[in-house]
């Protein structure tokens, strides 16, 4: 099987998640080939053929422009596959090509078998295996579903493709993220500190491996009461309900009144020294240890692998 | 006969349902901690959704819609807040309905129409320290002088009292006449000369609804200001009660619905001896026989409401709805906190606020004593 | 200006979901039903635009079975001015591409300056049908927006990207725009409004009329995803413990990539 994956460039620079794609390739044990609207300077490591658009003539964002380049080299190629990651990009740009190609797209991939992809559906709360009614198909993979590669050394063949095609959307530059106002329900990550942290000093801590997973952190109730943590950050029945992808509880024994608040997290890591706290029943994964020797030390992983 | 709800009702609800959790529901326990009105959010948004002024006609700024969207509008913001729920319901029931039933044309287009589009805000002026289930027995009167009448007397108990503009207010204008009859009803105004609040009662629950005295003290209004004619209050008192008993079996009906559906969520998810309590048949039981009655007392209260849309007398209707549904709340609140336990007990779970503001549903607008008065009396007539 | 925006109906995601018989769907008997969030965003848009520009119209497209009606009722009563109910009691097996060829034919020569749809569904989620229908219609479109502004023929969008950077965005004439949640502040239908909506055109229009395309894929199967497989316990010296979770949160959380 051969495949195409679509890397993407943000401000001159290829994202990490082609890897993952390669990790999907390599999977399905299938030939692949790069197509990237990118900057010769930074290229994937990879030993094979990518296609590169210039990104100065073709801007990061301009989804006409981009969808020519593609169907250059779809047409080419001829991929049993062709790959993008279920991004901003990527569900932007797929069902274009779909559409030109007349192949069906299947969404937000987190798994296949010989019966078909595995999709979500239902905010997660089901899977849907779907078939294809066409021979080739356009897949977008679910970030995180595929293990990406370890990049390694090498550099690609690159192949220069262009296109007169002007796009319809102009791009005309982006906007930083926003800071400030916290907004916990719409955190992907929340690390909270419980009556366990001792001591308001060691909010900072909590703070720190919040922001090294580019997150949030939340508290328990009585460390709110205590004033170590303003209430806007309060999870819980008299805080606020939160469904992050990743929950972390730092010294949290887990009353019924803040598991309310977070039990719907996707993944809930908690750190507690009592391993029969009932913060145990809902977590996926509970550490035993002093959360002031453990978290600095997990920060400081995170920190190098980010 | 159909027992579904209409498009537009099943619209309104999930309306209002969705703004009482997205914005009524999150400040609910604190204003009760605090016993803090907060007019904006549970009186001037009322007003931008269209609910002042459910039930009366477009031409008087409300809605045209009718008695079964207003009690379902009462009924969701109780089920999150009964503050909210009551402010709404004495407002609407209690003094634009009374104007726009006995107002004349001139009244209506001066009072109702502020009422209803939620400009201004709404109170009704009966119970006095020697006067509450027994209207009859007012003292305050209203003696004739010149272009104006004179008012003299307190009110007590009065929900929205000090915040609401127009107030409706019965007052004795005859003090030779029979207990019934030398009774008038009047519009005052905030701001009136001689009218002044007196104390703000801490109450039990309801806590974040004023409930204030109305003191009037040589207080002038217009002559014009008399609702409907001289000596015939008391009847617009009772007319205006068969309203709000509707008001207020919604109310309770919305405390019993909220406090249920946070038992059922509870009963579900709290393990003891290795599984949910939810499993336990004692817990079941206890379930079945809460959402049985809350059930029966939606019934009655829609029948009511569709009674008082269609011109079908209704005073035994809506007192019967009243009796069930104050009750209900009572017992289903009681059970919410058994069924929780503890956790029930303390202030970081609603039920307990929902259980004392159970309570004034079988005192207020009529206690269970005389509702069961006024339906014995229209069966034995 | 004329503004299309399609929305669609779902399940109130906090419902208990269970299968279907036939394990193709979810089963659609005792659901509370309700507009997907993401298109609550679009009538939002839409009808703002419309009070901005005055002499406008917007039109309010839904597929699916009679239950949708109440659903196109909520979008007429904050502020659509007519409904188009495409009827089709089996839309949950309709692919994105057959879903857009729908509204693409319901669309092509009514000339809308303007459509929005939401940028995906809370219960399919395949976030297809907004381009799809735009590149059959030969439009410009943009994907999750979270700002909007028209000003005489030019719309700037603000689009967003991973990590909370947004792209800076402009289209010149019609285009179709995907909304992403926080575009703006949906309103609630006020009372009056419900009213109103009563009266307002509500044209039906069978599923058979506008569909002319075959299903490019099949769901084979819905399931329920494993259950949590019970608490794993890490024990040990908090160097190591560090290590091991990592390894666990690369293997079973995105957060890391």
């Amino acid at each position: 099987m051969k495949v195409l994956l679509v890397a993407e460039c943000r401000e001159g620079k290829v994202l990490g998640n082609i890897y993952e794609l390669m990790g999907f390739a390599e999977e399905t044990k299938s030939e692949a080939v790069l197509f990237l609207v990118g900057n010769e300077n930074d290229l994937p490591h990879f030993s094979g053929k990518l296609y590169l658009g210039d990104v100065e003539t073709c801007k990061e964002y301009n989804p006409d422009t981009h969808k020519q380049l593609l169907l250059q080299v779809f047409e080419k190629e001829q991929p049993d596959l062709i790959v993008f990651s279920h991004s901003s990009y990527g569900w932007d740009l797929a069902p274009r090509i779909a559409n030109s190609l007349k192949l069906c797209q299947i969404s937000e991939v987190v798994d296949l078998d010989d019966d078909g992809y595995i999709v979500p559906a239902c905010n997660a709360k089901l899977r849907r295996r779907v078939k294809n009614a066409t021979e080739k198909v356009v897949l977008t993979l679910q970030a995180g579903a595929f293990n990406a590669i370890e990049p390694g050394e090498e550099t690609p063949e690159t192949i220069a493709i262009e296109t007169k095609q002007q796009s319809q959307v102009v791009f005309e530059g982006y906007e930083e993220a926003e800071q400030g106002g916290v907004d916990l329900t719409k955190a992907n990550v929340i690390v909270s500190a419980g009556r366990g942290i001792g001591k308001p000093e060691n909010v900072s801590m909590i703070k720190e491996l919040a922001e090294s997973l580019g997150g949030e952190y939340g508290a328990s109730r009585p460390v709110v009461d205590s004033e170590w943590v303003e209430h806007n950050r309060q999870v819980g029945t008299t805080g606020q309900s939160v469904t992050p992808k990743l929950y972390v509880a730092c010294g949290i024994s887990g009353a019924i009144q803040h598991l309310a608040g977070m039990k719907k997290s996707e993944f809930i890591v908690a750190i507690n020294t009592d391993k029969d706290a009932p913060i145990g029943e809902v977590a996926d994964v509970l550490v035993v240890a002093d959360l002031k020797q453990f978290v600095p030390a997990l920060t400081e992983k995170i920190k190098a692998v980010i | 006969m159909n027992f579904e709800l209409t498009e537009e009702q099943s619209l309104i609800r999930n309306m209002v349902r969705e703004f009482a959790e997205e914005e009524v529901a999150p400040t609910a326990a604190i204003r009760d901690e605090e016993e803090r009105f907060d007019r904006a959010l549970m009186f001037d948004k009322l007003g931008e959704l269209g609910l002042t002024g459910i039930v009366f006609p477009e031409e008087y700024g409300g809605a045209g819609a009718d008695y079964i969207s207003y009690a379902i509008a009462v009924e969701e913001l109780s089920r999150v807040c009964a503050s909210t729920g009551v402010t709404l319901s004495a407002h609407h029931s209690l003094c634009a309905n009374p104007i726009f039933l006995f107002g004349t044309e001139e009244q209506k287009q001066h009072y109702l129409t502020p009422l209803a589009t939620g400009e201004k805000m709404g109170a009704f002026g009966l119970t006095e320290p020697s006067a509450g289930s027994d209207a009859g027995g007012t003292k305050t009167t209203a003696v004739e002088d010149g272009d104006e009448w004179i008012l003299n007397g307190t009110k007590i108990f009065i929900t929205n009292g000090g915040e609401a503009e127009t107030y409706v207010v019965l007052a004795r204008t005859d003090k030779n006449a029979e207990k019934h009859h030398g009774i008038s009803a009047f519009i005052i105004e905030k701001g009136s000369p001689g009218f002044s609040f007196g104390k703000k009662e801490k109450k039990m629950g309801i806590r974040s609804s004023p409930t204030m005295e109305l003191v009037f003290e040589n207080c002038r209004i217009p002559k014009s200001n008399m609702l409907g004619e001289e000596g015939h209050g008391f009847k617009v008192a009772m007319k205006t009660l068969d309203g709000g008993r509707i008001g207020i079996a919604a109310q309770a009906l919305g405390i019993a619905q909220g406090a249920f559906d946070i038992a059922v969520d509870y009963a579900k998810e709290r393990q003891q001896f290795n599984m949910a309590i939810a499993r336990f048949q004692g817990v079941q039981f206890q379930l079945a026989d809460m959402a049985t009655q809350i059930e029966a007392s939606r019934l009655l209260i829609y029948s009511a409401a569709y009674k008082a849309s269609n011109g079908i007398s209704y005073s035994n209707a809506s007192a019967m709805a009243k009796l069930m549904a104050s009750e209900t709340a009572m017992k289903v609140t009681t059970q919410a906190v058994q069924i929780l336990g503890g956790y029930g007990y303390t202030r970081d779970f609603p039920v307990e606020r929902m259980m004392r503001d159970a309570k004034i549903t079988e005192i207020y607008e009529g206690t269970s004593e005389i509702q069961r008065i006024v339906i014995g009396a229209g069966l034995t007539r | 200006m004329k503004i299309l925006v399609c929305i669609k109906q779902v399940p109130d995601m906090e419902s208990k979901f269970k299968i279907d018989s036939d394990s193709k769907w979810y089963e659609t008997a005792d659901l509370v039903w309700r507009m997907n969030e993401y298109d609550e965003y679009g009538v939002e848009q839409a009808v703002q635009l419309k009070e901005q520009q005055g002499d406008s119209d917007v039109t309010v497209l839904c597929i699916g079975s009679d239950r949708v009606k109440e659903t196109m009722k909520k979008a007429l009563a904050m502020g659509c001015d007519r409904g188009v109910h495409v009827v089709d009691d089996a839309i949950f097996a309709k692919s994105p591409q057959e879903i857009a060829s729908i509204i693409a034919d319901f669309s092509k020569d009514k000339s809308f300056d303007c459509i929005f749809t939401g940028m995906q569904s809370q219960d399919r989620g395949s976030g297809q049908v907004g381009v799809l229908l735009a590149e059959m219609l030969n439009l410009p479109s943009v994907t999750t927006i979270v700002d909007f502004s028209y000003d005489d023929g030019i719309t700037k969008v603000k689009r967003e990207l991973e990590g909370g950077i947004k792209a800076l965005v402009s289209v010149k004439g019609p285009a179709v725009f995907t909304c992403q949640l926080g575009l703006n502040t949906p309103r609630y239908p006020t009372l009056p409004n419900i009213m109103k909506a009563k009266k307002k055109e509500l044209l039906s229009v069978p599923v058979a009329d506008l569909l002319h395309v075959e299903s490019n894929q099949e769901t084979a199967e819905i399931f329920f995803p494993e259950k949590k497989s019970g608490g794993l316990i890490l024990e040990g010296e908090p160097a190591d413990l560090a290590d091991e979770l990592l390894k666990i949160l690369k293997e079973k959380t995105t957060v890391l990539s």
